[in-house]
């Protein structure tokens, strides 16, 4: 380039002012797409995975648990509680040197075992061990605040919902449990959905521990969880458990339970089943029992049967009370031979007295009246074959044989309650039919109304109610049963509770054996009944599976039903109706 | 085209030219006035300081506001949890089998058949009676059956019988036959060997 031309227009010099910028303007333009390119990065190809590492600083998301709904007993007190609890926890690292100690410390105040724990504070390379699952709130805290005083370190607290059980094993069969996180039996598993709600969060940025105000926050407000009321009356499902177990634990039997109902809403006031578990802790308990057997188990109802044979043949008029029946000592009915429970010669009884002595021969004879389906309709009213609905699941429906298959053999042996499987408070339905004037109740476990998790609804608001024999035929079936605990006449005098008109029916019903799939040489005994006769309140339904003590239904089950039926009078201040008792002639 | 325009220029000064004399714009100097500015920053300053402080003492207050808010919380949460837990206390004394025991402990027996008394008449209903060991409710199970090895038989030695007349040996042999359990538990003895 020429050098001596002095002006700037004729050619570029170097160090010249244009070239500075030029240059300049490159290194800015360089720079500028550099950030451009940047920001096409950041803005335009993933923006939101920058927003959210922004977002994620110093801000904390908690949960906010909703409150399990209590499952309360009809007079409101729980059966089953939720309690804010917590779980403690030790960071191994901060507390292996004062191991000794704080595991002494820990013993002494959560209850813990001290080998365990100790080994659990000096765990090796962990951070994280549990101490005490499920421990109140405030007793957690309190632990860990007073180790901290005495510069115990390294414990810490978490939320660990707990759930007690205030009365223990008071309708446990029932209620159910819950396990380390789910619910696994009873009402608890039944009615989840309704009982947890739905859990809220928050999200709030924090700082130094405090929540900054004015910062981001979003919060989804939880729903808690409803409770569930049952019809079961604490007071009286204890006592009937306890009645029950002490029935069972003395007649060596295998097991048993009791259904309380009252007569007008049909509502189970106890349904105690034993043996029974520990609701706070039933991994004590072996898996059989943690179920209700008075709805799940199915087995032959027996003589208790009779009633509904003998109300539903007085219904379609064919009998009556007095009706006179001669009575063999041995019935051959085809290639059988059906006997009776004790052996006599001829006997001349009315169905009074059929039902008083519980005679099957003299049932058998009665039932001959019915024509071809119309005993199976009449057992399918009172609701046999059916399951009741009542809320409690993996209820049996139990096993009603159907029109088409029925035999005149099977017939006879379904007349007196054999050949035919039920549950507990299915029976107990449909004696407190006879016990309601004939209208059947559809029961209820559940007060109001409540969904179960599988969409069914349930409760008493949802109760059905169906007429299956005259009031007049329920009437008079009572008055038979009253003779059945008649101290001359019938067979349980000792269900009898004095000063009251008791109508009741024993059962002693063959008990199908699981391996051999046939009677086994064990008995089912029973014993179902309602008070006061006139006027009934409740009705009550005992059944004791095989007991070993060789009792019947009168002997082993009857003083249960008194005692229970005794109680329940006096607990709801029933007075005795003070009219003469049923006089029906058993003989003619 | 500049001809009308010089025109009509010329035209007006004959028609008022003093006026327009008078009414020509001149460039006059700009009056300069320091002595308003400042008031007027000070002014500013304070409201800008003001508007800071304020905001400062505003944000303070929110922030006192949400440690309250936070220390409330937690003492509610305490308080929430301590009610739930003597709630649960109170259910557990509550418990039937609880009473039931205590009720036991202070000698109280279940009641047997219930009865009324009517205070208008005087009459009594139901069949009064005192309650025994027939009404008794059992409300502990059993005890579990211990296994063998814990509940071992009772050791029993057998002491030979003194060597005398015949008199004695008769004597032990009648009190051997009244007392079967005393023969049984010989016998038991005699097969353990």
């Amino acid at each position: 380039m020429p050098s001596p031309t002095p002006p700037p227009s004729t050619g570029i010099r170097r160090g010249s002012p244009a070239v500075r910028l030029r240059i300049g303007f490159l290194v800015i333009a360089i720079a500028l797409s550099v950030f451009a390119a940047r920001l096409v990065q950041l803005q335009g190809l993933d923006p939101n995975s920058y927003a959210q590492m922004a977002a994620a600083e110093g801000t904390v998301k908690v949960d906010l648990p909703a409150e399990r709904g209590d499952i309360l007993d009809r007079n409101g007190r729980p059966l089953a509680d939720s309690v804010s609890g917590m779980m403690v926890v030790a960071d191994p690292e901060l507390t292996y040197k004062n191991a000794t100690e704080l595991a002494a410390f820990l013993y002494k105040k959560l209850d813990v075992d001290y080998v365990s724990t100790l080994a659990k504070l000096r765990e090796r390379g962990s951070r994280f061990e549990y101490i005490a699952r499920r421990v109140p709130a405030t007793l957690a805290t309190e632990v860990v605040e007073e180790a901290d005083r005495k510069d115990l370190k390294g414990l810490d607290t978490r939320r660990d919902p707990l759930r007690s059980y205030p009365a223990g094993d008071v309708a446990a069969n029932l209620v159910g449990f819950i396990g380390t996180d789910e619910p696994l039996a009873g009402l608890e598993r039944t009615f989840d959905k309704q009982l947890s709600g739905t859990d809220g969060s928050e999200r709030y940025e924090v700082g130094g521990g405090n929540r900054i105000p004015l910062g981001e926050s979003a919060t989804t407000e939880p729903v808690n969880g409803q409770d569930l009321k049952t019809t079961i009356d604490e007071d009286l499902q204890w006592f009937a458990q306890r009645a029950v177990r002490q029935a069972v634990e003395a007649a060596g039997a295998e097991s048993g339970f009791a259904v309380v109902m009252d007569r007008r809403s049909g509502d189970p006031l106890a349904v105690a089943d034993d043996p029974t578990y520990d609701a706070n802790d039933p991994t004590e308990s072996p898996k059989a029992d943690l179920g209700s057997r008075a709805l799940q188990d199915v087995y032959e109802p027996g003589s208790v049967e009779k009633v509904l044979t003998a109300s539903s043949l007085i219904d379609l008029g064919v009998v009556t009370p007095r009706t006179p029946i001669i009575v063999p000592s041995q019935l051959r009915r085809e290639d059988r031979p059906i006997n009776d429970w004790f052996p006599h010669g001829t006997l001349h009884l009315t169905l009074a007295g059929v039902i008083a002595k519980s005679s099957n021969i003299g049932t058998v004879l009665a039932a001959d009246e019915f024509k071809q389906g119309q005993l199976h309709d009449y057992l399918s009213n009172f609701g046999l074959g059916q399951k009741t609905d009542i809320g409690v699941r993996g209820e049996t429906k139990g096993l009603l044989p159907a029109a088409a298959t029925w035999t005149h053999q099977m017939q006879d042996r379904i007349a007196f309650g054999q050949s035919l499987a039920v549950n507990g408070v299915q029976m107990a339905a449909a004696i407190n039919t006879i016990a309601n004037d004939g209208v059947r109740v559809s029961p209820s476990l559940i007060r109001g109304s409540a969904t179960t998790d599988e969409g069914q609804v349930v409760g008493s608001d949802h109760a059905t109610r169906s007429r299956v024999v005259s009031a007049k035929a329920a009437r008079q079936t009572a008055l038979m049963m009253e003779r059945v605990v008649d101290p001359e006449v019938g067979v349980a005098p000792g269900a009898a509770v004095p000063g009251y008109r008791i109508a009741g029916k024993t059962g002693t019903a063959q008990r199908v054996g699981a391996e051999c799939q046939c009677y086994d040489g064990t008995n089912t005994v029973s014993f179902a009944g309602f008070a006061p006769a006139d006027d009934p309140k409740f009705t009550i339904y005992v059944v004791v599976q095989n007991p070993r003590n060789g009792g019947g239904g009168g002997s082993v089950a009857g003083p249960v039903f008194s005692k229970i039926m005794s109680y329940t009078l006096r607990r709801y201040g029933v007075p005795p109706t003070g009219t003469p008792p049923s006089r029906l002639p058993v003989e003619w | 085209m500049s001809s009308p325009a010089m025109q009509v220029r010329t035209r007006i000064p004959r028609i008022a030219e003093v006026a327009v004399e008078k009414a020509r714009l001149t460039v006059v100097p700009r009056r300069r006035r320091p002595a308003g500015r400042a008031p007027f920053l000070a002014l500013v300053s304070m409201v800008l300081l003001a508007g800071v402080i304020g905001l400062l003492l505003f944000n303070t207050s929110m922030q006192q506001a949400s440690f309250t808010t936070t220390a409330l919380e937690q003492q509610a949460d305490r308080l929430a949890a301590r009610q739930q837990s003597l709630e649960m206390e109170l259910e557990q004394l509550r418990d039937p089998q609880r009473i039931a025991s205590a009720a036991q402990r202070l000698g109280m027996v279940q009641a047997c058949s219930p009865a009324f008394l009517r205070l208008g008449t005087g009459k009594v209903s139901g069949a009064p009676c005192t309650s025994g060991p027939a009404n008794a409710l059992q409300i502990n199970p059993k005890a579990p059956a211990k296994p063998a090895i814990l509940n071992p038989p009772a050791t029993v030695v057998t002491v030979d019988p003194p060597a005398a007349g015949t008199d004695t040996a008769n004597s032990s042999a009648d009190t051997e036959r009244g007392n079967p359990d005393r023969a049984a538990r010989n016998g038991k003895k005699k097969n353990n060997r």
